[in-house]
């Protein structure tokens, strides 16, 4: 008897209907490798789509019966901690997603009577509250609280840089130091930054214009730039942050002030029943939780300031999601690596050479064999 | 391709040379001169990923020239797998070193870069540094499965496992780092982007790498090495969606997504 006809009425035996299900399984996974592949292709919207589908769903739900399947038919899934805990982490993880999932909270609404935004946006002006939510089919809902932005601001790092090009092709930058010269060679002189502006403006009075750093709403960045001649000939530039690149006749310069944005804040207050509940300034990786919903800093008013974007997610299956990671990271660990960096060291100095093994039992699991997973493999080399 | 007249092109440089002298010597059957050759290399990709930590001021893993800086490092990785593995490879290892640090060296741009606030996170080295360790591990394992496929055993006075079983140990190994990578990504994700899965390219390749491992592991549990062809050609396949992942998703605009801030 060869060592497929061994293994096969091994499984036969020790696992009735093991086979088919560790081909279905083998399936399952080869289909969703090449359906990955697929939505790789589509963009993450029409991929999202795709996932979500219809079609998709039966898959998921397949998917899932699957590894329910698999774990009570495989007394070794359920033997072994580490690989019941991988099992159960992935239905977990995918059983989360459903019920967090669009459908998922419909169907809550519809027979549990939950209902909760699934993912929405809202807008909020400085200074104001707002509870109502553009839902991701465009309804308008509306959260049980108000959330209110006290002020939204954004951080840039230090300092910002004045880039200079010339029409030979040149291309260098300087930090925006207010005082310091830079050289600009013997043909274009040297440069000074003079003033740094949050909101420039101009006040006119008369025939005289004088140039202001307007403390009032609005967002006009700028810098007031001293460039020198080789002649000794001074002239002054006003670099825009929003309006880069403007060439001037006189000395054939480029001159782009740029920024490198840090941080976006909105300093958020949740208030219920007229009391502030709760409060965070939120920022990117840092969003506030409250009230079943995750708030993320998502979009701004890039032309004043005067409002932010955040998205609200509810957190609905996300429990049973990081549930699922954290069941499936110790699963997979303590499956893999503890047999090989504590036993097989040892275990693989002492290995039985190939042909020394006469073992029958290929590719049955032996429990016992403490050199490392699926310990057929030690012995599954052999034939009759 | 363009040569970086930098003191980070000249230690990419150095470190480049060591490794192939390292392999050379090797080749030559001067173990000892290889190896020390070798252990300069390290030093050098060491303080090469050191001064550009310096130079941009956060941990150099954000773009695929820092990626790759920090690949160059492979020496540690080669000795574990030599003294506790019982994996060989260390001429492979030493080439692998090498071509990583070609592309930093001559393909990539090099110019720093402020992070970005999604990046901003206590998540992003671990994403990433774990990510690379396991695609180290992986790269090995894809190496041994060419090995099985060419017909290679180790020499017996090595004491090195056979080609398949190192494939397998090399999975092992990686494969939960791998898993991991994929989870701490997911919990970013969440994070900054309010969902732990966004359906982005890079995301869909990622899972995709996972579940050819995912399916090596099933494969080999089902039939041992009854079929140590098919094995190694699924480690390899995973090796291969690797580097699309790594590479193509980056570069490529076809592929544009969330992830498009870490192209070279």
């Amino acid at each position: 008897m060869n060592t497929d006809q061994a293994f096969k009425n091994k499984l036969r035996r020790a696992v009735p209907w093991g086979r088919a299900v560790m081909w279905a399984a083998m399936a399952a996974i080869v289909l969703l490798i090449l359906l990955s592949i697929y939505g790789a292709f589509l963009g993450p919207e029409r991929a999202k789509q795709l996932f979500n589908g219809i079609p998709l769903a039966v898959y998921w739900v397949v998917f899932i019966l699957l590894l329910a399947v698999g774990i009570a038919l495989f007394r070794r899934l359920l033997r072994v901690p580490a690989l019941l805990l991988v099992h159960v982490g992935c239905i977990l993880v995918l059983a989360g997603a459903m019920w967090g999932s669009q459908t998922g909270h419909e169907l809550q609404s519809r027979f549990l009577g939950i209902d909760k935004i699934p993912t929405g946006q809202m807008q909020i002006y400085e200074g104001y509250s707002d509870n109502r939510v553009i839902s991701q089919d465009n309804q308008v809902r509306e959260l049980p609280f108000h959330v209110r932005l006290k002020d939204f601001r954004i951080e840039y790092y230090k300092p910002g840089k004045l880039r200079v090009q010339t029409r030979q092709g040149e291309d260098r930058t300087f930090p925006v130091e207010i005082g310091k010269r830079f050289s600009l060679g013997p043909e274009f002189g040297a440069l000074e930054i003079v003033r740094v502006f949050e909101n420039f403006k101009i006040t006119i009075d008369g025939d005289n214009k004088t140039v202001i750093d307007d403390p009032d709403a609005g967002s006009n960045p700028a810098l007031e730039v001293r460039i020198e001649s080789p002649n000794s000939q001074a002239a002054t530039r006003y670099v825009f942050e929003r309006f880069p690149g403007h060439t001037h006749q006189d000395d054939g310069l480029l001159l782009s002030y740029e920024r490198v944005i840090s941080d976006y804040i909105s300093e958020l207050e949740v208030i219920r029943d007229g009391r502030i509940v709760a409060r965070k300034d939120i920022e990117v990786n840092h969003p506030l939780h409250y009230g079943g919903y995750h708030f993320y800093q998502h979009s701004y008013d890039d032309q004043a300031g005067e409002y932010t974007i955040l998205m609200v997610a509810s957190d609905t299956g996300l429990g049973l999601v990081y549930g699922g990671y954290l069941a499936l990271c110790v699963g997979v660990f303590w499956r893999f690596w503890p047999p090989h960096l504590f036993f097989i060291a040892r275990c693989s100095v002492r290995a039985p050479r190939r042909d020394s093994v006469t073992s029958l039992e290929v590719g049955v699991p032996n429990f016992r064999n403490r050199c490392g997973a699926d310990k057929f493999t030690e012995k599954g080399s052999k034939t009759e | 391709m363009e040569i970086k007249h930098t003191i980070q092109g000249l230690l990419i440089y150095l470190t480049i040379a060591a490794y192939l002298l390292a392999l050379l010597a090797s080749v030559l059957r001067r173990p000892r001169i290889g190896h020390a050759l070798y252990v300069l290399g390290f030093v050098l990709a060491a303080i090469s990923f050191g001064y550009r930590w310096y130079h941009v001021r956060h941990v150099p893993m954000q773009n695929l020239f820092e990626v790759f800086l920090c690949l160059g490092m492979i020496y540690p990785v080669s000795l574990f797998c030599r003294h506790v593995l019982r994996v060989g490879g260390q001429s492979a290892d030493m080439l692998i070193g090498a071509v990583v640090l070609v592309p930093a060296g001559f393909i990539f741009n090099a110019e720093p870069q402020r992070l970005p606030p999604a990046l901003q996170s206590y998540l992003f080295a671990p994403h990433v540094a774990v990510y690379m360790i396991s695609y180290v591990f992986m790269a090995k394992a894809a190496f041994a499965a060419v090995l099985q496929l060419a017909g290679k055993t180790p020499a017996p006075q090595e004491n090195f496992l056979p080609p398949e079983e190192a494939t397998y140990r090399l999975i092992g190994i990686g494969f939960p780092l791998l898993t991991l990578g994929l989870v701490l990504g997911s919990v970013w994700g969440k994070l900054a982007w309010g969902d732990y899965w966004g359906w982005d390219p890079k995301e869909l390749w990622s899972l995709a790498s996972w579940l050819v491992y995912v399916g090596y592991l099933h494969f080999r549990y089902m039939f041992a090495k009854r079929h140590p062809r098919i094995n190694s050609l699924w480690a390899i396949t995973g090796l291969l969606v690797i580097v699309i992942t790594l590479f193509w998703v980056n570069l490529s605009r076809l592929f544009a997504g969330l992830h498009s801030y870490g192209a070279g």
